[in-house]
């Protein structure tokens, strides 16, 4: 008798813990989470941004050189002559998709939209992507054909003087 | 006074003057140009256009390349017998890309179009060798 009194209370108190632990969290949710704080520029100084940590992206100082590497991909025709002209070909096919890499990078890319919706409906939906530049100075660093997919490993270094005027 | 090996110092001169200007008679400028498409990642189309240049060009000579000649005297023929070295060298002169990507109801489609924009060569025909110097 003695001993389920006693566990009794024990599991009074400890649903007791587990309730004032329960109550406690909606509390301090709220605070943590429904706090937007929006920052225009120079309007609230005193409040602090919430700043995510992000990779430093390279930038292109004075006396400094960034390289940027890409790996093009490219496929082998389906009615190639030989296993040397496949290769020839599907090379080729991953430089330019290198180049292309390279040239978004460097660059950007110039994304158009386009939503055809008729009677309520979407008819078409298009994206259409592109990028032009001149790029020069590319190395391939290494080739690897496998399975009819070959890749290209193309390196670009760029320093301040190619851009300064 | 004459000297002991006679007029060697002269034929030596002359040799090398008719060697010259045999080398410059060898030697032509010509305008190249280069261009391929690849379509989803598939080689589609290569183009080049090599001509005699009809005015002679001016500019300081880059780096040169250096490529079998194979006994033929056609530039063409060279670069095409030589692809991967042309090719390889022109990365380096710089090539223009141009590149469209369509994404049309979930189906993409791209095209990539490399160009070596027209550019004069200056090359030298040698026995086994044509040098093919880029005037810039």
């Amino acid at each position: 008798m003695k001993y389920f009194l006693l566990l009794a209370v024990l599991l009074s108190a400890s649903s007791l813990v587990a309730s004032d632990t329960t109550i406690d969290n909606p509390k301090a949710s709220p605070k943590t989470k429904n706090i937007t704080v929006v920052c225009p520029e120079h309007d609230c100084p005193a409040v602090k941004c919430p700043q995510e940590k992000k990779k430093p992206e390279p930038v292109l100082s004075v006396n400094s050189n960034v390289r940027i590497s890409v790996v093009g991909q490219g496929v082998a025709p389906m009615n190639t002559s030989s296993p040397a002209q496949a290769y020839a070909l599907a090379k080729r096919a991953a430089t330019a998709d290198a180049y292309r890499l390279v040239a978004e990078k460097v660059k950007g890319v110039r994304i158009d939209g386009q939503d055809l919706i008729k009677n309520m409906m979407v008819k078409r939906s298009t994206i259409r992507t592109s990028v032009a530049a001149m790029v020069r100075n590319a190395t391939i660093v290494e080739t690897t054909f496998k399975d009819g997919l070959c890749e290209v490993e193309m390196e670009i270094v760029l320093s301040h003087s190619d851009f300064a005027r | 006074m004459r000297s002991r090996d006679g007029n060697r110092t002269f034929s030596l001169r002359l040799c090398s003057i008719i060697f010259f200007y045999s080398l410059a008679l060898n030697a032509g400028e010509y305008l190249i140009s280069y261009r391929y498409v690849v379509k989803d990642a598939i080689l589609y189309n290569d183009l080049l256009l090599v001509s005699h240049a009809m005015q002679s060009c001016h500019g300081k000579p880059q780096k040169p390349l250096i490529l079998e000649t194979n006994d033929t005297n056609n530039l063409k023929q060279i670069i095409s017998k030589n692809p991967d070295e042309f090719m390889q060298y022109i990365h380096k002169l710089g090539l223009d890309v141009k590149s469209t990507q369509i994404t049309s109801n979930l189906q993409t489609t791209s095209t990539t179009i490399l160009t070596l924009k027209t550019t004069c060569f200056k090359v030298d025909f040698n026995d086994n060798f044509a040098k093919i110097t880029p005037i810039k």
